[in-house]
C-alpha cells in the first residue's frame, strides 16, 4: 500500500464532499438541533442547559442523524463511482483496490468527523457562552465518541456500497439498515425482555433485573453501544433505544463498549476491502 | 459458418552482414528469420549457404515484448460467455484497431487487459507484464480511455486531473498544459458538472495521456463527439504512433479505423473472427473493387463490351452509370473496352473494399 495514494484518494473524497450542499446543510441542523435540546430541552427549566445535560438529550438525536449522514457519505461511494465509470479509470491509474477503499474510508471519515465538531462545536461554544461551569472536556467526550460512532455506520455504508451492483439496490440496502438497526432492532430486542419479565411484579420502587443474555444482544446494535458508551462515560441519556430505560450493567466499561464499536469499524472495513477486491469493475 | 483462422502474422525480414570464409568480403544477406540463404562470394565465386537466425538481433538487444499479448482468455457472466479463448497480439508501436458489434464482448475484453474484471481463463501480458500478478506495475504502463468517460462532478476540469496526476506522479504544470491540449484551456477552473458530454471525453482524452504510457488502450474514444473532437482524437492517436506508443483502439466508425489502423481484429459473440491488416482480410474474403462509370449516353454495346471482359464479376446500368464489380487488376481493361465501344466518360469514381464490407462479412450471423 502507498501512502500517498491513499491520501490523495482521502484529499479527493474531503473535496468532492465537502461542496456537497446536503453535508453543509446537515452540519447545520447539527447545530441548530443541539441549541435547541440545550435551550428547550427540558419542561421544568427554562434557558439554557448545561452542556451534561444537553449531551442526554442529544444523543438519540445524534444516533439518527449520524448514522443518516455516514450512510449518506457511504452508500454509493464505490458502487456509484462504478456506475458513473470514474473507479475504471481511478483503477487503470494504478491504484490498488485496497488503496481505494482505505482512501475513501479516510476521506469519507474525515468529512464526517469535520461535519460532527463543527456541528456540535459550534453549538457548545454558544452553549458555553451562556452557561457557567462548563465541562468542556466531557463535551469533547461526546463529540469524540460520537465521531468514533459515525465512523461505524460508514464502514458498514462502505461494504453496502460493494455488495450490490447497483447504486439504486445499495440505497435501498442501507435505507432497510438503517430502520433496523434505528427501530427494528431496539423493539425486537426490548419485546424479547418483555416476554421474559413478569410486569405485574413491577412496581415503581422494584428495580429491574436484565438478563444477561439482553446485554449480550445489546452489544450487536451499534446505536445501543453508542448510547451505553455515553451513559457511562458521561451521564444519563434519554433514548429512543431501551438503552436508555433499562440501566447499564456494571460490567459495561467504556473501554469494552469503545472496543465493541471499533470491531465493528474494522470488521465492515475488512468486509468492504476483501468484497470490492472481487468485484469487477 | 467457418472462418479461415488468422494468418501467420508477417514477420520481418532480417539483414545480416556475413564474412566470405575464403577471401573475407562482406556479404549482405536478406530473408525472413530462420530461411536458409544460398550465396556465391562476388569476389572470389565460393559458393556456400547461411541460415539467418530465428531471433532479430539489433545491436546485442534481444526482441522486446510485445505491447499486448492475450491468450485464451475467457470470461463468464452467470454461464454466458462474454469473451470466449479470445488470443491476440499488439504489436510494439502498432496502432490495432478492435472492432465488433454492440455486445460482442469489446469493453470485457479491454476491462480484463486491465484486470478490472477478473477473466476466468487466459493469461494476459503488457510488455511482458502478466496483469493478474503483477495488476499495479502492468497498468504503469497503460493510459485508459474508458468507453463511459467519467469525473468527479464537484470539482473542476483541472483539480480532477490533478487528482489523477498525483497517483502517476505527474506535475501540475504538464496537467494545465494537457488540459490546453485537448481545448479546454478556458474552462480549466469550471466544474465538470457542467460539461458537455464532448468536453468530458476530450478530458478523459488528457487523463489517458498522463505520464505519457508507452501504450494506449482506448474505448470508442470518438463517441459522442463532434466532428472537430473526432478530428482531435484522430489526430491525437497517430500523434502518439509518431512518438511510438502502441495503441489498442475500439471504436465503431470503420472509416476512421480504416484510415489510422495497422492492423485490426474483430470480435463477434465474444469471439475474435479476424486479426490482420484491413487489406489482407479485403483479400481472404476475396472483396473486390467497385468502379462506377458515367458516360455521355449508354449503349447495349458498352454494357456487352465490358461484360465480356474475363474477371468482370457483376454490371448493373442505371440510366448512362454502369457501376462494375471487378477483379482489383482488370480495372484499366475496363475503362479502356467502354472507350473502344464508344462511350464517353464524363465521369469515374472507385471504391476500394472497404472495412465495412469486411466487417460485415465477419460478423454476419
Amino acid at each position: 500500500m502507498k501512502t500517498d495514494t491513499v491520501i490523495s484518494i482521502a484529499k479527493k473524497e474531503i473535496m468532492d464532499n465537502i461542496r456537497n450542499k446536503w453535508i453543509i446543510l446537515v452540519s447545520i441542523m447539527f447545530a441548530v438541533l443541539t441549541l435547541v435540546v440545550s435551550y428547550f430541552g427540558s419542561i421544568m427549566s427554562h434557558g439554557w442547559q448545561n452542556l451534561g445535560n444537553t449531551i442526554g438529550g442529544m444523543t438519540s438525536f445524534a444516533s439518527f442523524l449520524i448514522s443518516i449522514i455516514a450512510f449518506m457519505l457511504g452508500y454509493a461511494t464505490i458502487i456509484g463511482e462504478i456506475e458513473r465509470g470514474s473507479m475504471s479509470a481511478l483503477l487503470s491509474l494504478s491504484a490498488t483496490r485496497f488503496e481505494i477503499v482505505m482512501g475513501k474510508f479516510l476521506g469519507l471519515g474525515s468529512v464526517l468527523c469535520f461535519t460532527v465538531l463543527v456541528g456540535f462545536g459550534a453549538a457548545g461554544i454558544v452553549i458555553g457562552v451562556n452557561v457557567s461551569n462548563v465541562d468542556y472536556l466531557q463535551y469533547l467526550a461526546f463529540i469524540g465518541i460520537t465521531m468514533v460512532f459515525g465512523l461505524v455506520f460508514l464502514s458498514v455504508a462502505l461494504f453496502f456500497s460493494t455488495v450490490f451492483s447497483k447504486r439504486s439496490t445499495a440505497l435501498g440496502g442501507t435505507i432497510f439498515l438503517w430502520f433496523l438497526f434505528n427501530i427494528i432492532l431496539p423493539i425486537v430486542f426490548f419485546g424479547l425482555l418483555l416476554t421474559t419479565i413478569d410486569i405485574t411484579t413491577i412496581t415503581p420502587e422494584s428495580t429491574l433485573t436484565v438478563p444477561l443474555w439482553y446485554y449480550i444482544l445489546e452489544l450487536f446494535n451499534p446505536i445501543s453501544v453508542y448510547s451505553a458508551l455515553i451513559g457511562v462515560t458521561i451521564g444519563p441519556v434519554s433514548s429512543s433505544t431501551g438503552a436508555g430505560i433499562i440501566p447499564n450493567p456494571s460490567w459495561y466499561s467504556p473501554g469494552l463498549l469503545l472496543g465493541v464499536l471499533i470491531i465493528w469499524i474494522l470488521v465492515f472495513f475488512i468486509l468492504a476491502a476483501w468484497r470490492f477486491n472481487r468485484k469487477d469493475v | 459458418m467457418y472462418y479461415p483462422p488468422p494468418a501467420q502474422e508477417h514477420q520481418h525480414m532480417v539483414t545480416q552482414l556475413v564474412k566470405c570464409p575464403k577471401c573475407k568480403t562482406k556479404i549482405s544477406v536478406t530473408g525472413n528469420p530462420g530461411e536458409k540463404i544460398y550465396i556465391t562470394c562476388p569476389n572470389c565465386q565460393e559458393k556456400g549457404f547461411y541460415v539467418l537466425p530465428r531471433v532479430q538481433q539489433e545491436e546485442g538487444r534481444s526482441t522486446e515484448p510485445a505491447a499486448i499479448v492475450v491468450r485464451g482468455l475467457t470470461k463468464c457472466y452467470n454461464n454466458f460467455k462474454a469473451v470466449d479463448n479470445l488470443s491476440f497480439t499488439v504489436k510494439k508501436g502498432e496502432i490495432f484497431g478492435f472492432l465488433g458489434p454492440n455486445g460482442a464482448g469489446k469493453t470485457t475484453t479491454i476491462k480484463a487487459i486491465l484486470d478490472l474484471i477478473h477473466a476466468n481463463e487466459g493469461e494476459i501480458t503488457i510488455n511482458g507484464i502478466d496483469v493478474r500478478t503483477h495488476g499495479k506495475e502492468a497498468r504503469q504502463h497503460v493510459g485508459y480511455m474508458p468507453e463511459q468517460v467519467a469525473f468527479y462532478d464537484n470539482l473542476t476540469a483541472l483539480q480532477n486531473l490533478r487528482f489523477y496526476a498525483e497517483m502517476k506522479h505527474v506535475s501540475k504544470d504538464e496537467c494545465s498544459r494537457l488540459i490546453e491540449e485537448v481545448g479546454l484551456g478556458d474552462v480549466g477552473d469550471k466544474k465538470v458538472g457542467a460539461f458537455s458530454k464532448g468536453m468530458v471525453q476530450r478530458l478523459g482524452i488528457a487523463r489517458a495521456s498522463l505520464g505519457n504510457p508507452p501504450i494506449m488502450l482506448l474505448d470508442e474514444p470518438s463517441g459522442g463527439l463532434d466532428p472537430r473532437g473526432v478530428v482531435l482524437v484522430r489526430d491525437k492517436i497517430l500523434d502518439l504512433k509518431k512518438k511510438g506508443v502502441s495503441i489498442f483502439v475500439s471504436s465503431h466508425i470503420l472509416s476512421e479505423i480504416q484510415e489510422i489502423c495497422d492492423r485490426v481484429g474483430i470480435i463477434n459473440k465474444g469471439r475474435l473472427v479476424a486479426q490482420d491488416t484491413v487489406d489482407a482480410l479485403g483479400k481472404k474474403l476475396n472483396l473486390k473493387p467497385q468502379i462506377t462509370v458515367t458516360v455521355q449516353k449508354m449503349s447495349p454495346e458498352i454494357e456487352k463490351a465490358v461484360k465480356k471482359i474475363p474477371k468482370v464479376d457483376h454490371v448493373t446500368v442505371v440510366g448512362n452509370t454502369l457501376e462494375i464489380v471487378c477483379d482489383a487488376t482488370t480495372k484499366a481493361t475496363v475503362i479502356l473496352a467502354i472507350s473502344s465501344a464508344g462511350g464517353t466518360i464524363v465521369d469515374l469514381q472507385m471504391k476500394e473494399p472497404s472495412l465495412e464490407e469486411v466487417f460485415m462479412r465477419y460478423t454476419e450471423a
